[in-house]
């Protein structure tokens, strides 16, 4: 055959098959289009991190059977979403009815979404956590409804912590006996203690900053930023949780300004730590086939001098102003607050509201709902400051601060200049 | 037909060599009595031969090991996947994440929206690269060569610059969250490319070809379709390869113009990294699953896109 003929054949081959799939592309494979739905629509489509599609699965079922209000699930990786959100919202085009926003972004977004208080009865109010009820509360309105929330505990080796012989050496080093801490002390000692024959008893995290932002809340201040948005970040709170923070590097596995979350987890789950500074979730997660699985425990965060405080990590469920479906949205929200248990049976296992954590708290499997709830009732808990600018500080002041330190950085000096750096942004 | 026949071997195609003059013959019979390497991994030296085979199989390695290793922690059971340190071989082999990551809901739809979107995106590509390339390298005019220089530059914006503005204006003209609009967005970053390569390849065939097929009778056109497309068949053939792998693994323009009903894999596979962890053995058994397409046809065109390389580096 020749080259010819071939390029004929080729050529009207893809000539065909183009124009198949140029008609089929007016549907797509995915399913049914993905814009707002039109006024009075009975289905929503939900924007959501993938991570958070199975906690809004239970309650779109249940939705779906008492109100008749159906919703698609457009699906997104976490890293890719603010961008995303960025881009709609500027467009005044939306191709959703809710979004599910991270807690750091509501102040980004609260001129695009529309304000809820109509759902934020006292009766509602008096069962979500209070720092949450605080932080949907934007200039005035309620704008996010808290579909699941989350926070940092402590973590443990229950195995190691209720050895004999672990107990009587523990008791004879440090003069009190071996059990889940509940300050910083007790951290120091027993991250100390374990940190021998190959195994750490914690981790350290330079790769991310909300652990730190937990201490320096545990010691009495608020994070970064006061109510009149000056920048504390250099008083002697923030000095002294980070003093505490990486007096922990001794105690953990060397390269701390590279660890992150995951590989805290993985440290964790491998048995390399006997502790860790968790978000709650993790209890759940830990997999069966982990040398650790079965023999972990769950207590509350520590507590400083201000007492046991966590930062949360709430997602809220919000209506875009430009959304043509308002009312099928706000009822999806409402049923989210209503049906909010139903997120606790799914893989991640959380949820927002006190009752809906606390008819779980005894079940077995579910060990870590109680240290959460005390965490996230903590007299010292408190939600993220609510500045635009958040995130840039995160990533460009925050973190590198922390990589310093954990490597052997002076506090005093580094939280000098990062309070300059902040000071600059926020101009 | 005996036209385009001799002009495959003219313009260089490797098999082409049936008749070398016997001066040439005899130059490197004497350059092999030297030991001088005249052809590659087979002639010169032992001594040359094994280093270059060790720095060959070291090129493998490192272009193999990050492919080998994401397949085998396909197979990985959940622990082994984060196990630290982190081990090659699984210690105990399972196909559990290949149910996961293909029972998860969106996965098939998302398949076919790929091979939707990479199909019009390379048909797309070629239709506009073949003629502008054609049109550039043939009347070398000014504004082909502003215009060709312009296309590169187009390479040098990042897309995240125009993604969202694209995203708005395909919004706004009602393609919102279909695979027309990602296909037209992907041939935004595989057309400036398609037109360099393929000009590079009509710079490859002799003038005096096309003069031929006119003198035989062929209008301009003809000739490009009679003769000058059949002698670079290769290179289309590569530049075709190039467009739909840019379309098959393009992450932002997906991520930012997709939602429900045209959601292609590579978002699909990112999903398996939420905020709450990784699945790696999900993530990386769908990311192989997705690859064997792209293995496929690349094998299928293998001859041609050879053929297609070797002809670009030969002037007519």
């Amino acid at each position: 055959m020749s080259s010819r003929t071939t390029i004929s054949r080729i050529t009207a081959i893809g000539g065909l098959s183009t124009a198949v799939l140029l008609a089929a592309t007016a549907c797509g494979a995915g399913g049914p289009a993905a814009t707002s739905g039109s006024a009075g629509s009975s289905t929503v489509n939900v924007l959501v991190e993938a991570g958070g599609h199975a906690e809004l699965t239970g309650v779109a079922e249940q939705c779906k059977k008492e109100t008749g209000v159906s919703a698609n699930f457009v699906e997104l990786p976490y890293d890719g979403m603010f961008n995303r959100l960025s881009s709609e919202f500027s467009s005044g085009n939306v191709s959703f009815d809710v979004a599910a926003l991270d807690s750091v972004w509501l102040p980004s977004f609260k001129d695009a979404v529309q304000p809820i208080d109509e759902v934020f009865t006292d009766e509602v109010k008096k069962d979500i956590f209070p720092a949450l009820v605080k932080e949907a509360n934007v200039d005035g309105h309620f704008i996010g409804m808290p579909a699941w929330t989350n926070a940092e505990i402590i973590l443990y080796r229950k195995d190691l912590f209720e050895d004999a012989k672990n107990k009587a050496d523990f008791q004879a080093k440090y003069g009190y006996e071996l059990a889940a801490p509940t300050t910083w002390k007790q951290y120091q000692d027993i991250s100390e203690f374990f940190t021998k024959d190959g195994m750490f008893g914690t981790d350290v995290k330079g790769g991310v900053e909300t652990e730190w932002l937990a201490h320096v809340l545990q010691a009495g201040s608020p994070m970064v930023l006061d109510e009149n948005n000056k920048v504390v970040i250099d008083n002697a709170a923030h000095k002294e949780a980070l003093d505490f923070y990486t007096s922990l590097v001794k105690d953990a596995p060397s390269g701390a300004a590279q660890v992150d979350w995951a590989a805290a987890q993985n440290l964790f789950n491998q048995g390399k730590t006997a502790m860790t500074r968790f978000w709650a979730h993790a209890y759940r997660q830990i997999p069966k086939d982990s040398p650790v699985a079965g023999k972990v425990g769950a207590a509350p965060m520590i507590a400083g001098s201000a007492g046991v405080g966590a930062v949360p990590g709430p997602w809220y469920l919000t209506v875009p102003k430009a959304t043509k479906n308002t009312e099928a949205a706000k009822k999806f929200v409402k049923c989210a607050y209503d049906y909010n248990d139903k997120g606790i049976e799914s893989n991640l296992g959380l949820a927002s509201r006190i009752s809906a954590f606390e008819k779980y708290q005894d079940k077995a499997g579910y060990e870590s709902f109680k240290p959460l709830i005390e965490t996230l009732k903590g007299t010292a808990t408190a939600t993220r400051p609510a500045t635009e600018k958040w995130q840039q500080i995160v990533d460009t002041v925050l973190v590198p601060m922390l990589q310093k330190a954990v490597a052997g950085g002076d506090s005093a000096t580094l939280l000098a200049d990062a309070k300059k750096q902040i000071e600059d942004l926020l101009k | 037909m005996r036209l385009a026949e001799r002009t495959t071997h003219d313009a260089g195609a490797p098999a082409g060599v049936p008749a070398e003059p016997a001066v040439h013959t005899a130059t490197r019979t004497t350059h092999r009595r030297r030991g001088v390497n005249r052809e590659g991994l087979e002639a010169g030296r032992r001594s040359t031969r094994a280093l270059l085979w060790v720095l060959l199989a070291a090129a493998m390695v490192l272009y193999g090991f990050p492919f080998l290793y994401l397949l085998f922690t396909s197979f990985k059971t959940p622990i082994d996947t984060i196990a630290v340190p982190p081990t090659i071989l699984p210690r105990e082999w399972t196909l559990e994440n290949y149910t996961n990551a293909l029972g998860r809901s969106g996965v098939l739809a998302s398949f076919v929206n790929s091979v939707q979107t990479a199909i019009i995106s390379t048909v797309l590509s070629l239709a506009l690269a073949v003629p502008a390339a054609y049109g550039i390298t043939r009347y070398k005019t000014l504004s082909g060569r502003i215009f060709i220089m312009a296309a590169l530059v187009t390479r040098m914006v990042p897309p995240v610059a125009i993604g969202i503005p694209l995203a708005s204006m395909m919004a706004g003209a009602g393609l919102a969250d279909t695979p027309i609009a990602l296909s037209i967005a992907h041939t935004t970053i595989s057309l400036p490319l398609s037109i360099w390569l393929m000009s590079s390849f009509f710079e490859a065939v002799p003038r005096d070809l096309e003069e031929a097929a006119t003198v035989d009778g062929c209008s301009r056109l003809g000739a490009l379709w009679r003769v000058v497309i059949p002698v670079v068949s290769g290179g289309i053939a590569v530049t075709a390869i190039f467009a739909f792998l840019a379309s098959w693994n393009e992450f932002l323009f997906a991520l930012l113009m997709t939602a429900i009903r045209s959601q292609t894999t590579p978002v699909v596979i990112a999903n398996f990294q939420t905020q709450f962890g990784l699945d790696w053995g999900s993530m990386t058994a769908l990311a192989a699953v997705y690859s064997i397409p792209v293995i496929l046809l690349t094998l299928l065109l293998q001859r041609k896109i050879v053929a297609g390389m070797t002809l670009g580096a030969v002037k007519g």
